[in-house]
């Protein structure tokens, strides 16, 4: 078995996302779905639910009374937001974890997932666009690939590192050229065996535009701009640091300015420590 | 913005991206703080700005100092330390804010006549910072690299 055989087996250890995120997924994506269907599908899983609550009840939404019940999440949150929710709750439990290849603490990597996908979908709000939850799922789970290359990249890191620092690599150029694969490529693997959308593979896999970035679709680059976003503000970052590349033609092609760039940083950062309180509940 | 006197406080400032953290210490007083901010110009949005005036550098830098003279500290004791401001790889111009952000602190201390002690600033690194308010021991860790003291 060579290296990248072993790296996509080691991908089958990885806690499987429920079933119930793929049925919210779908449930969104249909425009005649209702509360009642989502509710069903949710109440079926009972550690999703008992996770989504605890959300719902965290300071970020500041809600006067508690939330017992789906019914009441659902009625005072709304479908749409109670949907990103459960994706949330869903997913925590590959991400919380330490991630030692990349120097992230407990909760690192969940506090970064977490914080792409709120401003990956402020960002599809500003953009006008109808498919936030399938971006905020995609910003959610883009760096599933860092949780199994951890390892890998712990026992080359040297390697990796000197490739970035002297020879001007991105540290997902590093990670191909020392492995033989990267985190967002084995994420498209992993999102794929998960029978993820076809375009959630794409996204995942292409989230740092190593693939034609100047044509990419309007969704990837919000993903991808909303991880530049959190690595400049420094938010659950590793030993990878902000050594990825920046492609200006992204914010062009988004119709953002540079003004709008730094408006989004202050925005997030007003309502970050209530981000912490949700991120610290489940 | 935390500043103490307090010498069992010990300070942080974790995982300074494109953001700028700054370090004061008077060791006379023992009097320190960390200011983190993350925007040059509080002009991009006057409002926010009046509620954090910490998120940007000039709202944000007097009163950091203010703080620590307000507890006895000295400008001309000071030892003064500057950190992050990195930028994403290939981030040129206006959307290097980690370099605008460097800019705007040599700009506000040049004015104030503050003389940097150490400074760490720009790649493609981020980095952590720990001052211990007993005796100004300051501590940083870059990412990728063992953590030391400075």
């Amino acid at each position: 078995m060579n290296d990248i055989d072993a790296i996509i087996k080691k991908a089958d250890k990885l806690r499987p996302i429920p079933q119930v995120a793929n049925k919210v997924m779908l449930i969104v994506q249909d425009p005649d779905s209702s509360i009642k269907d989502l509710s069903e599908v949710i109440l079926y899983d009972q550690a999703v639910t008992a996770n989504l609550l605890k959300i719902c009840n965290s300071a970020y939404f500041g809600l006067r009374r508690e939330i017992d019940s789906l019914h009441q999440a659902i009625v005072f949150l709304g479908m749409d937001q109670v949907a990103d929710l459960v994706l949330l709750a869903s997913a925590a439990g590959n991400f919380k974890i330490q991630q030692k290849g990349y120097d992230l603490r407990e909760n690192d990597l969940w506090r970064y997932s977490v914080s792409s996908a709120l401003i990956a979908r402020d960002l599809a709000e500003m953009k006008g666009l109808k498919n936030n939850h399938f971006i905020f799922t995609a910003a959610l789970l883009k760096d599933i690939g860092k949780v199994v290359m951890s390892q890998y990249v712990s026992d080359s890191f040297d390697k990796i590192i000197m490739l970035v620092s002297k020879d001007g690599l991105s540290f997902r150029e590093a990670e191909k050229e020392v492995t033989g694969l990267d985190h967002a490529e084995l994420g498209g693997l992993i999102a794929k065996k998960w029978k993820f959308s076809d375009n959630m593979v794409n996204i995942i896999r292409n989230h740092h535009l190593s693939e034609k970035p100047a044509d990419s679709d309007i969704e990837t680059s919000i993903v991808y701009l909303a991880d530049i976003i959190c690595m400049m503000m420094g938010i659950g970052v590793g030993s990878d640091g902000l050594a990825y590349r920046f492609y200006p033609d992204v914010l062009d092609s988004l119709g953002f300015s540079e003004t709008d760039f730094q408006q989004i940083m202050v925005n997030f950062s007003v309502k970050f420590q209530k981000v912490e309180d949700m991120i610290n509940k489940v | 913005m935390k500043v103490s006197n307090d010498i069992n406080a010990n300070l942080v400032t974790y995982s300074l991206g494109s953001c700028i953290g700054m370090v004061i210490y008077d060791p006379v007083v023992h009097v320190g703080g960390i200011f983190h901010f993350m925007l040059p110009e509080s002009k991009l949005d006057a409002e926010k700005a009046r509620k954090n005036p910490f998120m940007f550098a000039d709202s944000g830098t007097p009163r950091f100092f203010k703080t620590a003279y307000e507890l006895g500290a000295k400008k001309q004791r000071m030892r003064v330390i500057v950190v992050g401001g990195a930028q994403v790889l290939d981030q040129k111009g206006f959307f290097n804010i980690g370099k605008r952000n460097h800019m705007a602190v040599r700009q506000i201390f040049w004015k104030n006549k503050v003389m940097v002690d150490y400074e760490d600033v720009g790649g493609n690194v981020n980095r952590t910072i720990r001052l211990a308010i007993k005796d100004g021991q300051t501590r940083l860790k870059v990412s990728g690299r063992e953590e030391i003291t400075i």
